[in-house]
């Protein structure tokens, strides 16, 4: 099946530890106590037979760790972080198995990845280091894609080392006697703790290692991030503040100095640049010559759905490239992920088209140049990538930058900044995550039971509940039980129930045999497999895709085109088409926004744009040369300029015109798309007190636009101060209200928290009767329950995690000491383009709802 | 909002129940009762008080109407039996009208629940001109007022703006009624030459004016 790695490292010669009798004639005795230093110098030895050199953030990890100490590792992709880890773990139970004879049952090393493409490489890393040291040491891998039969073999008998996502150590928690198989875990390691720290996978994960500390008698947790802003506070997130796993922790830093140079890829032509899309199109043919003259690259696309496009174009207008160029992404079938990875390995492929789905990932992928295409919307993403090329240590890395439309480029020589200065974002952990608690008590609940007073004060020492009050633990074990209510006659609410001794169990087959396909569902959207009619899986798509489809629709996918035949139970049922063009599936993946940093630079970035197109401005700033982008960009900015202006340091843009679909007013603070989003919902919110109004608004990470059916009276906004930083927190709660926001976070807490049920990939669960969309709940929730924890967590998510209070305060003191510039513009400007045109839109309406109908109507 | 079917006087309420004049009969379409304690008994705990909305609706209308008759056009019930019967059994028991249920494919209830409350069940009923049933339904020399498909409309304006409302659907033969129960998703229909759309809002009926 999976063939191991053929790697250019020769070996010197072969020891076998496990007897220890080793070809040069030293000799380990296994039947001793081994020391510290005894298994460092196996582990030394084998470095050497590798012709490997250990680096010091290796050998000082393995020496915390044999220390029994906790930690972070912040090492970059394909730094061998992956040996400084598994190497420890391995000589720990080397050492365990010379103090007793018999070796201890059941895991002695857990090794989490947030995304299962990469578990195969991690496990060919811990097999190969383990092999030569004792063959008797078995590695496994259990996700989403193991099958049943594999599973049910591990349950009987787990081995050594597991490979697994946050999502598969959930429910094993959730299986019976799941405390037997931890007892003997040495090692928890949270590989790309930084993807997850920022998600709730991270508080499924602190969770779950709450309850682990608990079990496992010899625990040591580690976490291995990427360079992010708040290294500290992830270790304080991973090991739990005041813990006594946190006292007894360190944190490493690799410190691997890499090179990474930045190109533009800018057009020949700029008038033919477009001013707005996302896919990049129009560049491809210049990307053409940068494949072929690299051994191998990667195309990092934004989405899925650009992914698809760019395979499919790259295939069309260079069909020379066929059998050289693959694409790989989430939602593809496993053999040909695990191909495609595999021949990026083997150099068999020229390029590769992919997504974040190969963000992430181990060691040696020898690839050597990077493409990305459109804004990477991060400076630790855009480094990470980067990272990806030149995977040797010392080598540099080159990653060339592809801009979609005109306004990226300026983006792009922001980007270059910003990599100089390593200025990477923050990952903000979620703090009081209901939902995540009530499914993880529902866990434990199905499998072994729990007592409230045993698992609170685990719960409440994570860093997510460490504010947790008595009353919401009570709320939250009220809500699992009775379903939130007081106990009612006529209520049949079923899900845990509280036995005599005080124990709260599940013992209803159905609520466990949900809650345990649930548990994935924190992640996606309701997922369905893609299927020929005689056989064959494709890949799986999400269902929001698929309701849009009609039989006979055709659609690009894995590469592909297909045509609709029927949906079936979970199953997209599909042909293959001869039709050139067809729909593109879009994923749901998330948008990002700038970091405060990025923005900084960005709006840097822009002054001195400004100054590239004004002689007299850049004599001022003293600016005398120009980047390639900004040559590039001087049609853009003359036609800019034809009606409006480039905003300086001291200048806050605001454009008005109208089109035929409305009245436009666009404004330009250059802060990120989710201050933008803030300060939009906010705008709106004021404006719309004036008098009765609508709007649609739209955001990106340069500025918002108000548009509405009816002229903004925009001298009444300026002279009514509507960006004063008075009672903002208060009008944007209520601007909240009015717009949609929370009630779209609502949908992945009522999927968490088990309120909806979604069913699950690949499985036909008859749940119709069960099906509700979680708008309704957010309503009933609204006017019957507007107390529910639940309900209200939609809304401090939406603060904390989208908003950015700091941020949006500063920004408004920073329009408050600018200049307001309003330009009435006839049309719309290349700067004002990329917003209008976004399509993704909030709403804000203080009009009655039968006024606005008929409104519309006469509109008609 | 009085509309007129094949002569007759037909008043469409907010609510989205319709009110034949001449018969005093009040047509309601897909309440679903009993969706919310399906919810609790799997586990989902969806507010308890949530339930009393369809009844409190329920009042409304009959009080508003004063109906001589009362037919349901099917989905009346959501699940299998469950606690809300017993909310629907007071209801019952409290109305002066003849109640019939023309069953839907949700009705999954022992249709001996519905008649010891003394609910007549049919398949369907024939009333003059008027076909009434709980699927939609063709047939030559009928009009059908029917559910189940629970319309709703998307009503696009100016400024991109949109929103997404419940509806009456009536083309040349037919009326769709909006689904009634309070906790009911919609199916959004598509306007077009050959059929009207009413929206309800809460307070009012609006008819959409075909596209110029």
């Amino acid at each position: 099946m999976y063939k191991p790695i053929k790697d250019s490292f020769p070996k010197i010669g072969k020891m076998d530890f496990a007897t220890g009798a080793a070809e040069d004639g030293r000799v380990i005795n296994t039947n001793q106590n081994m020391n510290k230093k005894q298994l460092l110098d196996i582990a030394k030895t084998w470095f050497a037979q590798q012709d490997w050199k250990a680096f010091k953030f290796q050998k000082d990890t393995w020496q915390e760790y044999l220390k029994g100490k906790n930690g972070l590792l912040n090492a970059p992709t394909g730094s061998g972080k992956t040996y400084a880890l598994w190497v420890p773990i391995v000589l720990e139970i080397l050492q365990q198995k010379s103090r007793k004879k018999k070796s201890a049952k059941g895991l002695k090393g857990v090794w989490i990845t947030p995304l299962r493409a990469l578990s195969v490489e991690i496990e060919q890393a811990a097999n190969r280091f383990a092999q030569d040291i004792d063959p008797q040491i078995r590695v496994g891998i259990r996700t989403g894609d193991t099958p049943q039969k594999e599973r049910a073999a591990q349950k009987r008998k787990m081995p050594d080392l597991l490979i697994t996502t946050p999502e598969s150590l959930q429910l094993l928690l959730s299986s019976k006697n799941y405390d037997e198989q931890f007892k003997n875990l040495n090692a928890v390691v949270v590989d790309e703790w930084h993807e997850l720290l920022g998600s709730k996978r991270g508080v499924q994960m602190e969770l779950a290692l709450s309850r682990l500390k608990a079990v496992s008698n010899n625990l040591k947790i580690w976490g291995i991030s990427a360079t992010i802003g708040n290294l500290e506070q992830a270790r304080e997130v991973l090991l739990g503040p005041q813990t006594p796993q946190f006292e007894n922790s360190v944190l490493i830093k690799a410190n691997l100095k890499k090179k990474i140079k930045v190109q533009s890829v800018i057009p020949k032509k700029m008038e033919k640049f477009p001013w707005r899309g996302h896919l990049g199109l129009h560049l491809l043919d210049e990307v053409v010559p940068i494949i072929k003259n690299s051994r191998s690259t990667l195309l990092f696309t934004n989405t899925r759905s650009q992914c698809e496009l760019w395979f499919q174009k790259l295939m069309e207008k260079h069909p020379e490239f066929a059998g050289e160029v693959a694409m790989h992404h989430g939602s593809i079938h496993k053999e040909t992920r695990l191909w495609v990875e595999q021949a990026i390995r083997n150099e068999t492929l020229k390029a590769v088209v992919c997504t974040s789905s190969l963000d992430l990932g181990v060691d040696f992928a020898p690839v050597e140049t990077i493409i990305q295409i459109g804004s990477p919307k991060g400076v630790a993403r855009f480094l990470q990538r980067a990272g990806r090329s030149g995977h040797q240590p010392g080598k540099q890395s080159v990653i060339h930058f592809l801009p979609t439309h005109a306004m990226e480029l300026i983006e792009a020589s922001a980007l270059q900044k910003a990599v100089k200065t390593q200025a990477v974002e923050d990952r903000v952990p979620y703090l009081q995550s209901f939902d995540v608690l009530l499914q993880y008590l529902t866990t434990l609940a199905v499998s072994n039971g729990f007592y409230p007073e045993e698992i609170y004060p685990e719960v409440s020492a994570t860093f997510c509940y460490q504010a947790l009050t008595q009353e919401q633990w009570e709320w939250c074990l009220k809500f699992i039980t009775t379903g939130g209510e007081t106990l009612h006659t006529y209520d049949e609410y079923q899900k845990v129930t509280v036995e005599e001794d005080g124990k709260f169990t599940v013992t209803n087959r159905g609520v466990a045999m949900r809650h345990r396909l649930q548990i994935g569902a924190i992640v996606s959207d309701a997922v369905l497999s893609v299927k020929y009619i005689k056989g064959g899986f494709i890949g799986s798509i999400e269902e929001f895709f698929v309701s849009k489809l009609k039989r006979g629709d055709v659609f690009m996918f894995a590469g592909r085109n297909l045509e609709f035949v029927r949906l079936k139970g979970m199953q997209v049922q599909v042909r293959k088409s001869k039709k050139k063009t067809g729909k593109v599936p879009s994923w749901a993946g998330g948008r990002m926004s700038f970091s405060a940093q990025m923005s900084e630079l960005l709006r840097e970035e822009m002054y001195i744009a400004a100054a590239s197109a004004d002689p007299d401005l850049a004599k001022e700033l003293g600016i005398t040369t120009k980047s390639l982008e900004l040559t590039a960009l001087q049609p853009i900015f003359q036609r800019q300029l034809l009606e409006s202006i480039i905003p300086t340091k001291n200048e806050f843009l605001i454009e008005t015109f109208k089109t035929r679909e409305g009245y436009h007013a666009v404004f330009y603070p250059f802060e990120g798309r989710f201050v933008h989003e803030a300060l939009g919902s906010l705008l709106a919110y004021r404006i719309s007190l004036l008098s009765p109004i609508s709007f649609s608004i739209a955001f990106n990470d340069y500025g918002f636009e108000l548009l509405s059916d009816q002229e903004i009276d925009m001298q009444q906004v300026l002279d009514n101060n509507l960006f004063s930083n008075e009672f903002v927190m208060d009008d944007l709660y209520k601007s909240l209200n009015a717009t949609e926001m929370a009630r779209r976070k609502f949908r992945d807490i009522a999927v968490i928290a088990g309120l909806v049920f979604t069913g699950y990939p690949n499985k036909l669960v008859k749940s119709k009767h069960l099906q509700a969309s979680s708008q309704l709940l957010f309503d009933v929730f609204r006017d019957y329950e507007p107390e529910n924890l639940l309900f209200l967590q939609a809304f401090t998510e939406t603060f904390e995690h989208q908003l950015e209070e700091g941020r949006l305060r500063l920004a408004l003191e920073r329009i408050q000491r600018q200049k307001i510039v309003w330009k009435k513009c006839e049309k719309p400007t290349p700067f004002s383009f990329p917003i209008i045109t976004d399509r993704l839109r909030e709403k804000l309406s203080s009009e009655k709802l039968e006024d606005r109908i008929k409104r519309m109507i006469k509109s008609f | 909002m009085k509309v007129n079917l094949q002569q007759e006087n037909f008043i469409f309420d907010p609510s989205g129940v319709a009110y034949w004049e001449s018969k005093g009969i009040l047509l309601i379409a897909d309440v679903h009762l009993g969706k919310i304690a399906h919810f609790r008994k799997h586990g989902s705990a969806v507010p308890q008080k949530a339930i009393l909305k369809n009844f409190e609706q329920l009042k409304k209308v009959v009080d508003t109407y004063q109906p001589e008759k009362i037919y349901f056009l099917g989905d009346l019930f959501h699940s299998a039996y469950n606690s809300e019967f017993a909310y629907f059994k007071t209801w019952v028991q409290e109305q002066q009208a003849d109640l019939v249920l023309i069953v839907g494919n949700h009705d999954i209830i022992s249709p001996t629940h519905f008649k010891n409350l003394g609910i007549a069940l049919k398949e369907e009923i024939c009333l003059e001109r008027f076909l009434l049933t709980h699927h939609p339904e063709e047939r030559e020399g009928f009009f059908n007022i029917c559910g189940h498909i629970h319309p709703g409309f998307r009503l696009r304006g100016m400024g991109r703006q949109h929103e997404k409302l419940s509806c009456f659907f009536k083309t040349k033969h037919q009326l769709i009624l909006p689904a009634f129960g309070t906790f009911t998703g919609k199916y959004l229909l598509q306007q077009s030459k050959n059929n009207q759309i009413y929206v309800c809002t809460e307070t009012e009926v609006i008819l959409i004016p075909q596209k110029s």
